[in-house]
């Protein structure tokens, strides 16, 4: 940066810089993927490090608790379904996410759009419908319908007026949240129960078992599905490759005559129908069956963590769940059996976020005294 | 209805109005002096949750200041941290901000269930601090007007004249003071005062740091004064209507200080609509705020953008 201000004494930095610059090859798909999974591999290490810092100084028994943490979503085949089961879902709201963040939109509606997308499955699955073949798939419909209106409606706002789509969405989520929660209480609580839940679905309305005695449902093959089609569509399609440009330059894609706000309320209702699926996968797969109030308890907002951690990538997006799953599995385990409290996966996910998101490489001290002068300037 | 009107336009309701408004306001200056400084604190709920328990948990050892002090000193850290990520290491500071939320959200429980030994939900056997109220009944002394001046202005939260204070003081600072002028440049277009020698990072670092520190006053009110003691999530949101309240208040500190004493009414209305309508589903009453807050969203954008139009420049 400042080579040309001190053409007298160049630093030695800047020399290796402008060599190495030189005989740099572009870089080629792998080595960015490389690049990338070491990036997430290094904030997942620190975390780990964090976590084992917190149980050492907050448990009793630290080893117990950690060998849980690390051992036991694999110790049983009911846990491993439950960790499928987690994945299946974290996927879907890390799409919904991805799609969203891909056209720089900070849409945080996965959470509303879950809770509408509950809510429109439950009236189908407790209507008379539900008793018959079609509430199954009348049922996911209406789901992702509700969802895709909750996901266009500050889409909308945004493009029609500007508002600031950060707070619409998050305000959308409380409202649904408090929908659900009357709309339960007074139309749908099942009678003679003191809870505040629906009643049982109909089997017709539930998502089949894929396997017997675990929570792996028909949501497992929604998420792949989706998976592949949200790649496809943003990696194969003009759509697609609409979206990336205004994600990465909306002034520019105007100017290539992309109409941006069209492509963005597009994305914003396409996450919106992703994530009334979700809302679906939550009442009418194995793990409910009904719906009940607060079902969701923050779990959207996860799916954030994943999207930044997959670097919004589809294909990246499954991966990264199955770690957070485990992750999460692990520390309701440890919470059951321990005497840490699982919200201690909390102060892992922030960690990963923000080292992720951060653009860090080794300290240069390091750089300087180990690897030598060109390692910290080819950075 | 007619003893509702009388409800809301009594004294004692103005009273609730400045209790409900006064963490929001907290708040919500802070997120102007970030927001004008250029970026947009999206931590603000999650900083006025570590400030609440922060301000609890220390107010059970220590006299009630020191718990305050430690709420706002709480906040300042987490913007400090904020600061660190976003400028050194170049992070998004939507992205900062949502993991300070999710760091907040499980953190401030965590925290709680090891502070009490194992209770997620309240500190309730964690017996803490409050704001002192102050009493200003010798002004009912005063001839006439006495009885009214104190039915409007004893009784309020130390922190709510804090409040009132920090609005001028804010409003003196930013469009009277150089180091204000740098701020509104800062946010404004950052070449500019980079150009003319002044520290940009510097005045961001600091712009966070004193976002994350109101927000934190502001839950040490909430957690204090408003409610006595924590409960997991207390902030309810407080801290995104914030995010609203400075767009309603176009970015301006009386303006914002306005906003917020209108979410506060709204917030007020839902402790009083209960007791004359108990027709209405509590929670269509706990959805007013939110709604309100899209409202003015949608209004100030619609305002915002008009005005641009009015000038001729393309959004």
């Amino acid at each position: 940066m400042t080579t040309e201000a001190t053409p007298t004494t160049p630093a030695p930095a800047a020399i290796a810089a402008a060599t190495s610059a030189g005989n740099m090859k572009p870089p080629t798909r792998w080595s960015i993927v490389g690049r990338e999974v070491g990036r997430a591999l290094v904030a997942l290490v620190i975390a780990m490090i964090a976590t084992l810092l917190i149980v050492f100084f907050v448990s009793k028994a630290p080893v117990d608790a950690l060998v849980t943490l690390v051992t036991a979503p694999f110790s049983k085949t009911r846990t491993i379904g439950l960790w499928v089961d987690d994945v299946a879902k974290l996927t879907m709201t890390g799409l919904a996410f991805s799609l969203v963040f891909q056209a720089r939109q900070f849409a945080l509606g996965v959470q509303g759009q879950l809770y509408v997308g509950a809510i429109a499955a439950t009236y189908v699955a407790l209507s008379p419908i539900g008793q018959t073949w079609a509430g199954l798939p009348l049922g996911i419909l209406a789901a992702m319908a509700a969802g895709a209106i909750y996901g266009f409606l500050p889409g909308i706002a945004k493009a029609r007026l500007g508002a600031n789509e950060i707070v619409s969405t998050l305000m959308l989520n409380y409202i649904a949240v408090e929908l659900c929660n009357f709309l339960v209480r007074v139309s749908l609580v099942a009678p003679g129960s003191g809870l505040l839940t629906t009643a049982k679905f109909p089997k017709t309305s539930l998502y089949p078992v894929l396997v017997a005695n675990t929570r792996i449902d028909l949501g497992l093959i929604f998420a792949i599905v989706s998976v592949l089609t949200v790649w496809f569509a943003l990696y194969r399609t003009s759509w697609g490759l609409k979206l990336r440009l205004v994600g990465h330059n909306a002034r520019f894609a105007e100017y290539a005559g992309i109409k941006a706000n069209f492509i963005m309320v597009s994305a914003m209702t396409v996450a919106g129908a992703l994530g009334g699926l979700l809302g679906s996968m939550f009442v009418q797969g194995q793990a409910f069956g009904q719906l009940t109030v607060l079902f969701e308890g923050g779990f959207a907002f996860e799916g954030v963590l994943i999207a930044i951690v997959a670097r919004n990538r589809p294909l990246a997006v499954p991966i990264v769940a199955m770690f957070y799953a485990y992750l999460r599995q692990g520390a309701q385990l440890m919470n059951i059996r321990s005497d840490v409290p699982a919200e201690v996966i909390s102060v892992v996910a922030a960690i990963i976020i923000v080292l992720v998101a951060s653009q860090f490489g080794l300290p240069s001290w390091l750089k300087r005294n180990v690897l030598g002068n060109r390692a910290g300037a080819a950075r | 209805m007619n003893d509702f009107l009388l409800t809301v336009f009594s004294a004692a309701f103005l009273a609730t109005v400045i209790r409900t408004s006064t963490p929001l306001l907290l708040a919500t200056l802070g997120g102007l002096i970030s927001d004008l400084s250029g970026a947009l604190n999206v931590a603000l709920d999650g900083i006025m949750l570590i400030g609440c328990l922060t301000a609890v948990i220390v107010s059970h050892y220590a006299p009630w200041y020191v718990g305050v002090l430690a709420g706002v000193g709480a906040g300042a850290a987490v913007g400090l941290i904020m600061a660190f990520f976003h400028l050194r290491m170049k992070a998004d500071i939507i992205i900062v901000g949502f993991a300070i939320g999710a760091l907040a959200t499980g953190g401030t429980v965590f925290a709680l269930s090891i502070a009490t030994g194992g209770d997620k939900g309240t500190s309730i056997n964690l017996p803490s601090g409050s704001v002192p109220a102050i009493d200003l009944s010798f002004l009912g002394g005063i001839p006439g007007i006495g009885p009214i001046l104190v039915a409007l202005f004893s009784g309020h939260s130390l922190l709510s004249w804090v409040a009132a204070f920090l609005v001028f003081a804010i409003w003196y600072f930013l469009y009277r003071t150089p180091w204000g002028l740098w701020l509104r440049a800062v946010g404004e277009y950052p070449a500019a005062p980079e150009a003319a020698g002044i520290p940009v990072n510097t005045v961001r670092f600091w712009s966070l740091i004193v976002s994350g520190a109101l927000a934190g006053l502001g839950g040490a009110q909430l957690a204090m004064f408003n409610f006595i003691g924590f409960t997991a999530n207390m902030t309810a949101g407080r801290g995104f209507i914030a995010l609203g309240a400075v767009l309603l208040g176009a970015r301006h500190p009386v303006g914002v200080m306005f906003a917020a004493l209108l979410f506060g009414a709204f917030d007020g209305l839902t402790n009083v609509l209960p007791g004359h309508y108990p027709w209405i589903p509590p929670e269509l009453i706990r959805m007013i705020p939110f709604a309100v807050t899209i409202l003015a969203l949608l209004l100030f954008s619609y305002r915002a953008q008009r005005a641009l139009a009015l000038r001729g420049v393309k959004a």
